[in-house]
């Protein structure tokens, strides 16, 4: 009998058994030293929880130093945080011994107890001091005057303001509206009443409208439409539609149903410039119809719809349709297509997103990761966060075109009429109000997306009033206001 | 860093270099018989063929693998089990040593016999020897590649 | 009758006489895995004092359990020298230091996750591992020295089959149902997982039948268009192994053991006939089971869902996983120390069932990746020796059988560390000689002494004859 064939066999067998076992511990490797700095920051890691109970966390503060989140010994001389400033409950959240963490306060609770050092070597070293927490103090690009006065222009009204610096991805405002009061959570003395008020009010306070609130995006849409069909060459600038001017008068008609003009748009063709302009909803429905589901959709998702954008808090996902149609890009019908094109239908967008959408614009059609923390400083020295660029959307050209498009929805003379009171005085502003219809009694809301200067953007913005009016009503006036105060205290 | 922590990782990383010490104890001796075995030809040179066996334990006509030391008896722990009455529980052990074949007896109580004559203790055995243990008889041939 | 053996002591015939025989690797590999043992107790120790204890020397934790285990590792040194066998000389150590840290990790967990408690006193989860790892070495000693022959093994192959596939029924009826799962049959006091010994008597059966008919699968074959499989006869029992191994997932939620089953029979399937076809036909099977399985069975789907993304339900289905992938980033390189890792959620440790399911995960934390891998190192070690003894077998029944103990260790290893580091989907089968549990280390104790008494290298090779100088060479002629 031939023996060695088999001893052969074992000796191959024995090879592609240590070339497994080799696999395993490269695979170990993996997630004991490269993955080893994320899974230990993750909120709900043990060692996280276990030292949030001890440690002073790091403080928390805006652009220019000012404190948003400090803390204080209790009588037993247990450390519980402290919110001064109320305006930026939605982004700094609480930490609380009883109630878990939500907010920022969540989303970098590793870093502000300080277990982990990004630093590979420092870290392992970290393992040999007695001490070995180092907790991180967060510099935030927020601007607390701005966010005031964002918080105080919503009022009583729910909605949600984002301001950023399209050139940076830094944002300086994120408000949403009703804010609580972070403070009454985490103080022991006050803890249970303040949670259970904030938690059954019916309002949602502890819900981030800007990051988590979807809203019907009614005619802001049109901008993500254009970036669409322009990005994907279905139009350019210059396209016009011969059935224009009829089916602005007449409506219409998409297979069997017929689309209406809103009131004051002219009965004439129109370019891309003329329709931002007016916000004609015909032009768009063609528009989408001609750039096709399948565009729309893949550059939505170039603009960040899956919520995917690295920022520093969860965004939930925007959507372009619910997906359960069988047409390219999950649409159902050329209708629904046609509808979706200016913002309605089944699409739902965050104001974040739609922020993201004016600074994409205004930044020649490159889209930069946004970020709130912009430095960490612990006792180790600070690590500065340095802006990125997650993707470029769209070419330079187009994105002038449409740069010149939405300045013309501002301050041209039609425009003027239906966004009064957005333009700063002396600075080219330019943008697109929404007026999103939710059927049914009851308000629409209010929405604006803008950026200036339109020459050299310096901030982009989106502002949303839940029922607010039509756009011209709250959300327009309100962004003027703040992109004013920007100009005005914040911009040098 | 103080006196207790100095102590402690001295004593935790030591544990870690034993773990190795203890594998490269291992690899070093790996590698010497690795080395070893390839010098080795485990190459077959020689079978039995079971010529006669009238208790049909090695049944008639089987061959046998031979290693370099091969014990033949009537114990079960030998290589060859020979079940025959007149064999001894360690009878005989057939080595190669050089290029030539031995059959040695291992002080049996009927003997070892090679082509009918009796081994004195050590002797050489050709291809195409026969040994005799019992009633049971066994020709050495040449492995064919 | 035979008088050319040394003086011996008259002892029953089944122990062998007594002829001792220095084993000096063994020894040496002993001491350093005794050393390593009592380092690792110290670390320990010191991790577990009190921060305001008065600082006292260096001494181990729990000295009694490590006086009893090295002491145990030294009577079994001792017995296999008298016994003079030329037994493998570092299975004993590399299995023998795999459960020293299974006993420091017994004793760094909290000793009220198992209390046996027998008469009046109560044992504790490190007591009650200590009590099976010595169980489970003494048996693999008693078979080291006392097996001299295969042939209960070799012969009644088809018995052993009987018994495994009437154990294996046994379980699906009587068995005691825990989450779900009907592995453990109970007589009274006394419970065990059949699984376990099933895998033995597997590798058994598998290793008669194939290396009875391994001529006919190695020359003959069935050809289906470009595949050759094995004849008709014996594709039967092929796809009967695939359809038990289904069976048991789907009846018994038994995952590892099936993946386990199914994987040793391919490997011994390809040492046996050296055709690659076998296994790719094999592995073919294993993907259409596994998609049927994945669409059909729903543990199975929430399973391979938590595999691929656990974070999806951290805090639910997924815990498990994220925990011990916690874990081991937590230990990052050099790990946290012995002791030191795991912080406990609420007064309970971060990962559930984690000295069955996840001892690697604790392991990851406190030894770090260093550690990690010389454990995975041991293992290959204890594979490699069993590989090697199948290798130099003197038939194929041995070669086989000797192979196939190895794999069913070195497999069963990967698939659970694999399991807890998230690269197959987890299983919850036991970490040979590292997992808590009676059933596993009595099995895989056989398998070590059934590995040490195939690898007696026999009796020493006599001095070479002394040739006859040329006189008396001679002489002889002449005298003839």
């Amino acid at each position: 009998m031939d023996r060695r064939p088999v001893s052969r066999s074992i000796a191959q067998v024995g090879l592609a058994l240590t070339i497994a076992f080799g696999i395993l511990a490269g695979w170990a490797g993996y997630w004991q030293v490269f993955r080893s700095p994320d899974l230990s920051n993750a909120a709900d890691n043990p060692a996280v929880i276990a030292a949030a109970r001890d440690v002073v966390r790091g403080k928390i503060l805006d652009r220019d130093g000012k404190v948003l989140a400090t803390t204080k010994r209790d009588d037993n001389g247990d450390p519980y945080r402290v919110y001064p400033e109320r305006s930026v409950s939605a982004v700094v959240g609480y930490a609380s011994r009883k109630f878990g963490t939500a907010g920022l306060e969540r989303a970098y609770a590793a870093q502000l107890i300080g277990v982990s050092d990004p630093d590979p070597i420092r870290n392992l070293l970290k393992k040999f001091e007695t001490n070995p927490t180092d907790p991180q103090a967060l510099t935030l690009s927020l601007s607390l005057a701005l966010q005031k006065a964002a918080v105080r222009g919503l009022g009583d009204d729910k909605g949600a303001v984002v301001m950023l610096d399209p050139r940076t991805g830094e944002v300086l405002v994120l408000a949403s509206t009703p804010t609580f009061d972070a403070s009454a959570i985490t103080n022991p003395a006050t803890e249970d009443q303040g949670f259970a008020a904030v938690r059954d009010a019916a309002s949602q306070p502890l819900l981030n409208r800007a990051t988590q609130g979807r809203y019907v995006p009614g005619s802001v849409f049109k901008i993500v439409t254009a970036i669409a069909a322009l990005g994907s060459g279905a139009i350019d600038a210059s396209t016009t539609y011969p059935n224009q001017a009829k089916a602005e008068r007449d409506g219409l008609v998409v297979d069997g149903f017929r689309i209406r003009e809103h009131p004051g748009v002219p009965a004439r063709t129109l370019d891309l410039a003329h329709a931002t302009e007016v916000s004609s909803n015909i032009f768009f429905a063609l528009t989408g119809l001609k750039t096709g589901g399948a565009n729309l959709a893949d550059y939505a998702a170039k603009l960040g719809f899956a919520g995917d954008v690295g920022f520093d808090l969860p965004v939930a996902a925007s959507q372009v349709t619910n997906g359960s149609g069988k047409q390219p890009g999950g649409f159902v019908d050329d209708v629904e297509l046609a509808n979706a094109s200016y913002g309605q239908a089944e699409t739902f967008v965050t104001p974040f997103q739609m922020a993201l959408v004016a600074a994409t614009v205004a930044n020649g059609g490159e889209l930069m990761r946004p970020h709130l923390v912009t430095a960490l400083t612990g006792r180790s020295g600070t690590r500065t966060v340095s802006p990125e660029p997650l993707r470029r959307v769209i070419s330079q050209e187009a994105a002038a075109a449409i740069n010149a498009a939405m300045v013309r929805a501002v301050e041209g003379t039609l425009g003027r009429q239906f966004t009064p009171g957005a333009a700063v005085p002396g600075i080219t502003t330019a943008g697109k109000s929404g007026t999103a219809e939710l059927g049914g009694s009851g308000e629409p809301h209010s929405w604006f997306i803008g950026f200036a200067p339109a020459n050299d953007p310096q901030i982009a913005i989106a502002v949303l009033v839940e029922r607010g009016g039509r756009g011209a009503q709250r959300a327009v006036p309100l962004a003027g206001s703040l992109l004013k105060t920007y100009f005005d205290t914040v911009a040098k | 860093m103080d006196g207790f922590t100095v102590t402690i990782w001295v004593v935790r990383i030591l544990f870690l270099v034993l773990l190795y010490v203890f594998l490269f104890g291992i690899a070093r001796a790996l590698l010497r018989d690795l080395r070893a075995a390839s010098r080795e030809p485990t190459v077959e040179l020689g079978r039995l063929v079971v010529v006669a066996s009238p208790a049909g334990e090695p049944a008639a006509g089987t061959t046998l693998p031979l290693d370099a030391i091969t014990t033949l008896g009537r114990d079960v722990n030998n290589a060859i089990v020979v079940d025959d009455e007149f064999v001894s529980a360690e009878h005989a052990v057939l080595t190669f040593r050089g290029r030539t074949w031995y059959v040695e007896d291992l002080g049996s109580t009927n003997g070892t016999f090679v082509n009918g004559s009796p081994v004195d203790s050590v002797a050489p055995l050709g291809y195409g020897d026969e040994i005799q243990l019992g009633q049971v008889r066994l020709r050495l041939d040449r492995v064919r590649r | 009758m035979s008088n050319a053996a040394p003086a011996t002591l008259t002892l029953p015939r089944i122990l062998g006489p007594i002829r001792p025989r220095p084993r000096w690797r063994e020894a040496r590999l002993l001491a350093v895995v005794a050393v390593t043992i009592l380092v690792g107790s110290v670390s320990l120790a010191l991790a577990q004092r009190a921060p305001d204890a008065p600082p006292g020397g260096l001494e181990p934790a729990e000295p009694f359990h490590l006086a009893v285990y090295v002491g145990v590792l030294l009577l079994a040194h001792v017995a296999q020298v008298l016994a003079g066998r030329r037994t493998d000389q570092v299975l004993l150590p590399a299995v023998g230091l795999l459960g020293g840290i299974s006993l420091l990790l017994m004793e760094r967990l909290p000793q009220n996750l198992v209390i046996q408690t027998i008469g009046k006193t109560d044992l504790g989860l490190a007591d009650v591992q200590l009590v099976w790892l010595v169980l489970s070495i003494g048996l693999a000693t008693t078979l080291a020295i006392v097996v001299r022959s295969d042939r209960w093994l070799r012969m009644y192959k088809y018995t052993w089959a009987a018994t495994g596939v009437a154990l294996l029924l046994l379980t699906f009826v009587l068995g005691t149902e825990i989450n779900g799962q009907r592995l453990t049959l109970s007589f009274g006091p006394v419970s065990g997982q059949p699984s376990e010994l099933l895998k033995v008597i597997l590798v058994v059966f598998l290793a008669g039948y194939l290396s009875e008919n391994r001529s006919l699968l190695v020359e003959q074959s069935t050809r289906v268009g470009p595949i050759s499989l094995p004849p008709v006869p014996y594709l039967a029992p092929m796809v009967a192994m695939w359809a038990i191994a289904l069976g048991i997932v789907v009846v018994q939620r038994d995952l590892g053991a099936a993946l386990l089953f199914f994987a040793v029979f391919l490997l011994l399937l390809y040492t046996a006939t050296g055709r690659a076809g076998y296994v790719v036909l094999g592995l073919i099977l294993f993907i259409l089971g596994a998609f049927v399985m994945y669409q059909v069975v729903d543990h199975v789907r929430t399973r391979v869902d938590i595999w691929l993304d656990p974070f999806a339900d951290p805090s639910g289905a997924g815990y498990q996983v994220v925990q011990s992938l916690y874990a081991f980033a937590r230990g990052g390189l050099i790990g946290t120390g012995l002791g030191a890792g795991l912080p406990l959620v609420s007064g309970r440790l971060p990962i559930p069932a984690i000295q069955t399911d996840f001892p690697l995960a604790a392991l990851g934390e406190e030894l770090g990746l260093v550690g990690i891998m010389a454990i995975l190192g041991i293992y290959l070690v204890v594979i490699e020796r069993g590989l090697r003894i199948g290798a130099a077998a003197r038939d194929d029944f041995r070669a086989l059988l000797a192979s196939g103990l190895a794999l069913v260790v070195g497999v069963q290893a990967f698939i659970i560390a694999a399991g807890n580091l998230k690269l197959i989907p987890l299983t919850g089968i036991t970490l040979p000689f590292i997992s808590y549990g009676g059933s596993s280390l009595l099995v895989n104790g056989i398998v070590v002494g059934l590995l040490l008494a195939l690898s007696d290298k026999g009796v020493e090779p006599p001095p070479p004859p002394r040739q006859p100088g040329r006189l008396a060479r001679l002489a002889r002629r002449g005298g003839g």
